[in-house]
């Protein structure tokens, strides 16, 4: 009878710990050697416990059990037993000692950041996060690509629902990337699972971590700080590709930005601006000021219809390139390129019946930066 | 000076018994015990220093 018990026991205890990991209620055992360890340390203190857990209150509930009243149990009245104590001292030092070695171990690991391949920079923005390939002079924003109908409930939610981004960080396999991570406004925090890394990015400080992937894949994590009002609307989506294929990937991408920044001497047609910063508009503007320009007053003033803008292009682009400080407008002079400045300042001039005709071209914008 | 030693790590073990106790609450200064717990501790200190800079290496 009693077997037949400890054996139901056993089953129901497995299939739980199964059913944990098909749902991913356990943490993920993720793609890093690091995330792999971290994993394994946290199974091993688990399993310590639950073998703790089932003596500790195994002896407790036998006894209570056993000995009780109704039975002619009496209580035993000693007030010192010296060598039992040492070893309930000892023996939890012993398994503190224990678990703390290896934990040690991993520890030490993943604060080496040393002998990367590649240094990537890690800023964080009130909402998107910037990546910064350091001596590459490759450099893009990442922002949330979720629809904003889908967060109000307009249109139904996508696979990857608050967990999209328009420019994923792209990684190569098989090298230790160090990431400097750090924040423009406030602290963000860079989390994703499945690289186990959790990084505060605080504004003044420069924090280090490292990865080196070992599966092609594509993985999500969210910001991990409360930052502010789109604290949920800045996704981390990190694209890890084979080697060869990063290689291709960072020369085309250093291509663009050559070819981005010839776009800066020449002369623009209007269309062409407007058409540049309206998508420049949505992805990074429109979070505060909306799509329609309306903003959310008063922390957001509107665009549309806004008497100061309309009346100085100088003050429009200076508050744009320079922030108001003292307000949520962050300074945009280092975040975004001159043609995209350009074009935004072009586009909301020209928009949602802000009809001046102004065109602000890249060269303009370029001055004033070099000023 | 070897029985307050040995008093001072069964305090820091946080076991001792009951007639050993009374002994050392009947017999001896308190500032021995005081000294002596200040001192072992700081080498308890040390000794985590020491720890730590090996496994740091």
């Amino acid at each position: 009878m009693r077997s037949r018990w400890c054996w139901l026991l056993a089953i129901y205890v497995t299939a739980s710990v199964s059913h944990t990991q098909a749902y991913g209620w356990n943490m993920p055992v993720g793609v890093t050697d690091v995330s792999s360890d971290i994993y394994g340390l946290h199974m091993t203190i688990f399993w310590i416990c639950v073998v703790i857990g089932v003596l500790v209150f195994g002896v407790m509930f036998f006894s209570l059990f056993r000995y009780r009243h109704s039975k002619g149990a009496k209580a035993a009245h000693f007030h010192e037993h010296t060598s039992v104590e040492v070893l309930w001292t000892a023996i939890p030092i012993l398994i503190l000692v224990g678990m703390a070695v290896p934990a040690t171990a991993t520890l030490k690991n993943m604060y080496d950041a040393s002998d990367a391949e590649l240094d990537v920079m890690i800023t964080g923005q009130q909402w998107r996060w910037r990546y910064e390939y350091l001596g590459e002079d490759v450099a893009f924003n990442s922002s949330m690509s979720t629809p904003r109908a889908q967060i109000s409930g307009e249109e139904e939610r996508g696979e990857y629902y608050l967990l999209e981004v328009d420019q994923p960080l792209v990684l190569p396999i098989n090298r230790k990337v160090r990431f400097l991570m750090t924040s423009d406004d406030v602290i963000h925090s860079w989390w994703v699972p499945d690289l186990a890394v959790k990084q505060d990015t605080i504004p003044g400080f420069i924090n280090e971590n490292w990865v080196r992937i070992n599966e092609p894949g594509i993985y999500r994590g969210q910001c991990a700080e409360l930052c502010g009002i789109d604290h949920g609307f800045m996704p981390v989506v990190v694209h890890a590709m084979e080697e060869e294929a990063f290689d291709g990937w960072l020369a085309e991408q250093k291509e663009m930005a050559k070819e981005e920044a010839m776009g800066v001497d020449r002369e623009w047609e209007m269309t062409e601006l407007v058409e540049r910063g309206e998508s420049v508009y949505q992805t990074i503007c429109a979070s505060c000021h909306q799509s329609e320009g309306q903003g959310l007053p008063p922390a957001f003033p509107a665009l549309a219809n806004n008497q100061q803008l309309i009346s100085d292009v100088d003050w429009h682009l200076d508050t744009i390139l320079n922030g108001v400080s003292g307000a949520a407008m962050p300074a945009f002079r280092n975040t975004l390129n001159p043609v995209e400045l350009a074009a935004v300042v072009t586009y909301t001039r020209n928009a949602w019946g802000n009809d001046t005709g102004d065109v602000v071209q890249p060269s303009t914008v370029a001055g004033k930066i070099a000023q | 000076m070897w029985p307050v030693v040995k008093s001072v790590l069964a305090a820091l073990l946080g076991v001792q018994n009951n007639q050993k106790r009374q002994e050392d609450f009947n017999s001896g200064r308190p500032a021995a015990y005081i000294v002596t717990g200040v001192v072992i501790t700081l080498l308890f200190i040390l000794v985590l220093i020491v720890l730590a800079t090996l496994a740091a290496r």
